[in-house]
């Protein structure tokens, strides 16, 4: 058992991954000799070498254009983009190759490619640092998206989704890097990838979250304790795939649901979220599904961030509203 | 044989061509790919190639015409064949042949959009078990006890359940456990809005599922004036033991505490009066056919209201209430008049508001409107509430007359029965002799804290005078 | 009007490789031969004349193919059969291609039954053969983004030490197609710059063919395209890709020098697009016919023609194999097309993962339920 931060668990499960096949390859801009630029590759290029740990030249296309090719040879590519908001140059080598090769090829062309990308904001970065576009990539058939909130998970999800055949949108919520440290069993038998978590048991609203507003979402199911409401939490975790078949039976037995994410509402996983719940539970709603999240704005200025994301006062007042109806 | 080609799309979507040349003529040996036109279109001018090899038979669209794509412009016979009969040149064109058949697109392009829906199976297996069962449970199905604008029933003693359908405990997940009821957001603010304690109810649906229905019956058991509803309630237990019990919950719960409340804290005193009604039933006959009445159902029930509308005028006090908390009696200058309904879901006493105000015709179609809505079970709230006095007909059921109980918030109920050939006494002196008249008894119960006998008498007294002798209304 | 279509090609031969002169005549390079040690010459030539001829009546079949309803579209290659043989005739088996959607010709080199290339064109598959059978990778569509997977499948091809063993059977390089539009596309410059950075195995090959679509070449670039792979830091060199012996000749050293770790080369094939874009392009509106007319005097297999009869390296009776050989292609390819089944209405749901999810599988029932539902459906 080790207590590790959520940028530690990843190195750990990165170099597990790279241990048990020779075939596992990283990319990226600065993972090599630096590390990465939040330290997630620390380390990992002094074990495996340079054609195993690749720092890549400055295009994510490329990078992500490459992998496809690396793929085909066949490898297992984890390539990271440093930041969300420069994924977009590599968006058409994802959303017109990599989520379209194993269906054009008929399943002869499989691409068990890893995608990284540290996504949210709330460090007080410059523009495009804090971007949440994984609406964009869970719309897109032929990739999968799952975003991890916590060490635990990190250091199984990435192992499992550098195993899984299929490509993978894995989303690391960079605010959670160096925060909060965990217990990991590196013994531990993992839940399945594409599932989601319940974090906490409450009976009277059902709060889902993700990535970085799970923490969020734990810590206004603990304050609305105090005032007697019994929230009850479940980590989405996998947003492509949605696993929504506990969230059912959680607001079946709720009745109410909020859902909580640092993207824009409008559009966002919340709405896909809402629109199934209320197929799924139509004659168990006592309200609405509510969403809480980004407003329809450009991700602000860094002094301005915390109007824009998702805090526990907004979470509460959604809480509230939903219990009112 | 002979091959037909048939304008193709040559560019992602085209839906017409020009034959801009023809490059062959009728007779001509042509190979395959040879190219036998030009043809124009809305991006450029293409050459089309053979796709068989033979001789040309007919040309079938001329050039300088557009045509649609799937219009065949050329026939082309095996080699070794002549051309077509004389006459088959490039004047006729293609329209015969499209006419013949459907045109049908060939290659790519924008097929055309359908515009009516293909026809479909009937519905197998779980769909129509599923219907099946929905149907089953649906409420229209028990046998209605309500004939619009007739004689709403209004049983007074127990009915075992009328359908003969028990439903199947097993089907009925009332007591699964579960602390979450089912129901649609709009039942539910239904519900809280009549408030109805879903948890109180128990559905009928197999999926466990609370309707509209049972929410407004759960709220229309409340006011009431007779006795148990006819609602099947959940199965009783195994047969052959000489008692069976049925759980008091729901609609008979309701209605079972609205008796109570009103009987035991109403001091009711009931008086009666038989009333030669001949001239009413000729009335009603002649009403029938008089235009103002050709939509409507017309019923004695209708005179009876009408008659009661003009006694309250003068007996005031039979359209009032007893207010205790207030201490006070509300005198009304409006009339809601509420027609008793047996329904399958149990008692309901919708109420025509304003009815004082109402033409004959006008107050026979919203009593026949109130009386239809009841009987499918879509009474709305609305229509429940307000009621300043109720009229309860036991007529259907061959009875005379009984004691009704009083609708709380209301003062008085008039009830009638079944109208019967008697032996009358008619005439007077040497003329008096007996006749076969329709008869009819009036029973009205009312509150004897502010009602006293003469107040009560006088409004039957008025009412039975209008039914004798309908022209006794001038008098009001 | 000249400013409209910008200047045309010029007649003189710009700088570049030519070993056969559009008339026929075998020339000399001071840098490239045409040389088959380990085959007889003739043998070659006359193998490169029958791809050829072959290649053009896959184009032309095609072609009808489409304008007889049969494929919704066809992207033509009439002209650039020496481009393509050339180059593909220059592969080993263990090289692997990353074909643009027009390489027909290469695909007909590496052993693709052209009616698998037809399935993507009529709209019953989006790729009809398996990559690894014969190491040719699906037809791409969106431009350019092929080259970046050949950069990557090159950079693998590092890390399983197939590269600079000296084991002939078993170095090996990849080849990128791609046309002068292209050039243009931020992808291919990012794999240029990734196959020098990592001296990746990889031989960019680049069919200018003067046009992208209506777009002349003049408005890709203002230099010659082989030039540009010296800003990148790595060898270019242009050849007449007219002369299927000049293109093979040039594509064999940049293969060699790519499978013993040379690190890649940009080839560029000067060539013209003597037909269409595709079969709904309508080229009389942006060029000039006579500029067509020149390109015709300067065919590939012309030339080849030419030579093999002036030299006697073929008969008469060659010359009507091949031709019936291609009577033949037409009539497979024209009755196979016909034949190719449509895709199963249900089966659009399998393989969009290597592992289905629930909600894929609950949409496929559902649609198989729906296609049940309907009268006159079994």
């Amino acid at each position: 058992m080790a207590k590790m931060t959520l940028a530690k668990a990843l190195n750990a499960g990165l170099r597990k991954a790279m241990e048990e096949d020779p075939k596992v390859l990283l990319m990226g801009e600065d993972i090599g000799r630096l590390g990465g630029v939040f330290r997630i590759t620390d380390g990992l290029q002094k074990d495996f070498g340079e054609d195993r740990v690749i720092d890549s030249p400055l295009a994510e296309s490329g990078i992500v254009g490459t992998a496809v090719g690396l793929a085909l040879r066949g490898y297992r590519p984890v390539v990271e983009i440093q930041f969300d908001g420069f994924v977009y140059p590599a968006y058409d080598q994802i959303v017109s190759q990599v989520a379209k090769m194993h269906y054009r090829s008929q399943g002869r062309s499989p691409m068990p490619i890893v995608i990284r990308i540290p996504f949210g904001g709330g460090i007080g970065a410059v523009e495009h640092h804090s971007e949440s576009p994984e609406a964009q990539f869970a719309h897109t058939p032929g990739l999968k998206v799952v975003a991890c909130s916590n060490p635990v998970d990190a250091y199984w999800m990435i192992q499992q989704a550098i195993a899984a055949p299929d490509p993978v949108i894995f989303l690391e919520p960079k605010r959670q890097y160096h925060a909060d440290k965990a217990e990991v069993d590196v013994a531990a038998t993992p839940e399945p990838l594409f599932t989601s978590r319940l974090a906490r048991r409450g009976t009277d609203l059902t709060l889902l979250a993700y990535g970085p507003t799970v923490k969020t979402a734990l810590a206004a199911a603990e304050a609305a304790a105090t005032e007697g409401k019994s929230v009850e939490v479940i980590d989405l975790r996998t947003l492509s795939p949605l696993d929504l078949g506990p969230v059912v039976e959680s607001v079946r037995r709720t009745g109410r649901a909020v859902v909580c994410h640092e993207a824009h509402v409008n559009l966002g996983m919340g709405a896909e979220v809402a629109a199934r719940i209320t197929e799924e539970c139509f004659y168990s709603l006592e309200a609405p599904v509510l969403r809480v999240g980004g407003f329809d704005t450009p991700y602000p200025p860094a002094r301005a961030e915390e109007h824009f994301l998702p805090d526990l006062d907004r979470v509460l007042d959604a809480v509230d509203r939903s219990l009112a109806w | 044989m002979v091959n037909e080609f048939k304008l193709p799309d040559v560019g992602e979507g085209l839906t017409e061509a020009e034959i801009v040349a023809w490059h062959v003529q009728v007779g001509d040996t042509v190979k395959i790919n040879d190219i036998i036109c030009e043809i124009e279109t809305a991006k450029s001018v293409v050459e089309l190639p053979s796709p068989y090899a033979g001789v040309v038979s007919a040309l079938l669209v001329p050039e300088g015409e557009t045509v649609a794509v799937g219009t065949p412009i050329i026939r082309i016979g095996e080699a070794g064949q002549g051309p077509a009969e004389s006459g088959q040149g490039p004047a006729e064109s293609g329209h015969d042949a499209a006419e013949e058949q459907p045109l049908t697109l060939v290659g790519s392009g924008p097929k055309e959009a359908a515009l009516v829906r293909r026809p479909r199976k009937v519905s197998s297996g779980a769909q129509a078990a599923h219907m099946q069962t929905q149907a089953a449970f649906e409420p229209g199905l028990a046998s209605p006890q309500v004939e619009a604008a007739g004689a709403p029933a209004d049983p007074t003693g127990i009915s075992p359940d009328p359908t003969g359908i028990s439903p199947d405990p097993a089907g009925m997940p009332a007591d699964s456990g579960r602390a979450a009821v089912l129901a649609k957001p709009p039942v539910r603010k239904l519900a809280k809005d009549l408030g109805v304690d879903l948890r109180s109810i128990t559905p009928s649906r197999p999926d466990g599922v609370i309707t509209r229905a049972e929410v407004e019956a759960a709220a229309s058991a409340r006011p009431d004036g007779a006795a148990e509803a006819t609602t099947p309630t959940p199965a009783a237990t195994s047969l052959g033991e000489r008692e069976w019990r049925e759980p008091i919950k729901g609609v008979r719960k309701m209605m079972g505490q609205a008796m109570v409340e009103s009987a035991f804290t109403l001091p009711h005193v009931s008086i009666w009066k038989t009333v030669d009604v001949t001239a009413t039933t000729e009335l009603v006959e002649r009403l029938k056919s008089h235009r103002d009445f050709r939509d409507q159902r017309v019923s004695p029930l209708l005179i009876v209201a009408k008659a009661c509308l003009l006694a309250l005028r003068r007996t005031p006090i039979i359209n009032s209430v007893w207010d205790e908390s207030a201490q006070e009696i509300v005198f009304k200058r409006y009339v809601n008049l509420g027609i008793a309904a047996a329904t399958p879901r149990g008692l309901v006493v919708p109420n025509v508001k304003g009815a004082d105000a109402l033409a004959l015709a006008d107050l026979a179609a919203a009593i026949g409107g109130l009386v239809a809505t009841a009987r499918d079970g879509k009474t709305p709230p609305a229509d429940l509430a307000g009621g300043t006095f109720t009229i309860t007909n036991v007529g259907p059921f061959g009875m005379e007359a009984g004691t009704p109980i009083i609708n709380p918030g209301e003062s008085a109920i008039l009830c009638f029965g079944a109208i019967e050939r008697r032996p009358w006494v008619v005439g007077s002196g040497a003329e008096e002799r007996i006749e076969p008249r329709e008869v009819c008894t009036l029973a009205l119960s009312f509150d004897h804290r502010h009602i006293d006998g003469a107040a009560g008498s006088r409004f039957l007294a008025d009412v039975a005078a209008v039914l004798e002798d309908p022209a006794t209304a001038l008098l009001f | 009007m000249s400013e409209l279509f910008g200047p045309s090609p010029s007649t003189a031969s710009p700088d570049l490789v030519q070993l056969l002169t559009p008339e026929g005549q075998r020339v000399d390079h001071p840098e490239y031969r045409f040389a088959v040690p380990d085959a007889d010459e003739a043998d070659v030539v006359r193998g490169f004349y029958r791809d050829m001829v072959l290649t053009r009546r896959i184009d032309v079949e095609a072609t009808a193919l489409q304008r007889h309803g049969e494929l919704g579209i066809w992207a033509q290659l009439l002209g650039q059969e020496a481009a393509q043989v050339g180059a593909g005739r220059a592969l080993r088996p263990q090289d692997f291609v990353f074909p643009t959607y027009r390489e027909h010709g290469v695909a007909w080199c590496r052993g693709i039954d052209p009616l698998r290339l037809l399935g993507l064109f009529r709209g019953v598959d989006q790729g009809g053969w398996d990559p690894k059978e014969n190491n040719f990778g699906l037809y791409t569509i969106v431009i350019g983004a092929q080259t970046l997977h050949a950069t990557g499948y090159a950079m693998g091809m590092q890390r399983d030490g197939v590269v600079g063993t000296g084991d002939p059977t078993r170095d090996a390089a990849v080849v990128a197609h791609f046309g002068d539009g292209a050039s243009s596309q931020g992808d291919v410059n990012e794999s240029f710059v990734f196959a020098a950075s990592y001296n990746a195995p990889v031989v960019f090959f680049c069919q200018n063919n003067q046009w992208a679509i209506s777009e002349p070449f003049e408005r890709q670039s203002r230099i010659p395209l082989y030039k540009r792979a010296e800003g990148f830091g790595f060898p270019g060199v242009r050849v007449d890709g007219n002369d299927v012996l000049a293109t093979y000749a040039v594509m064999e050293t940049a293969l060699q020098r790519a499978r013993e770790g040379g690190g890649p080369t940009l080839v560029e094939a000067y060539t013209y697009r003597m037909g269409a874009h595709t079969t709904t392009d309508d080229p009389t509106r942006y060029r000039l016919s006579d500029e067509v007319e020149t390109w015709k005097l300067k065919d590939p297999i012309a030339r080849v023609e030419a030579y093999l009869r002036r030299g006697g390296l073929a008969s008469d009776d060659f010359f009507s194999d091949v031709e019936a050989e291609a009577e033949e292609l037409g009539a497979h390819l024209r009755e196979g097309c016909k034949a190719l089944p449509d895709p199963d209405p249900v089966a659009l749901f399998d393989n969009v993962y290597a592992e289905t999810t629930a909600e894929l599988a609950a949409q496929r029932e559902g649609y198989a339920a729906y296609l049940a539902s309907f009268e006159g459906v079994a």
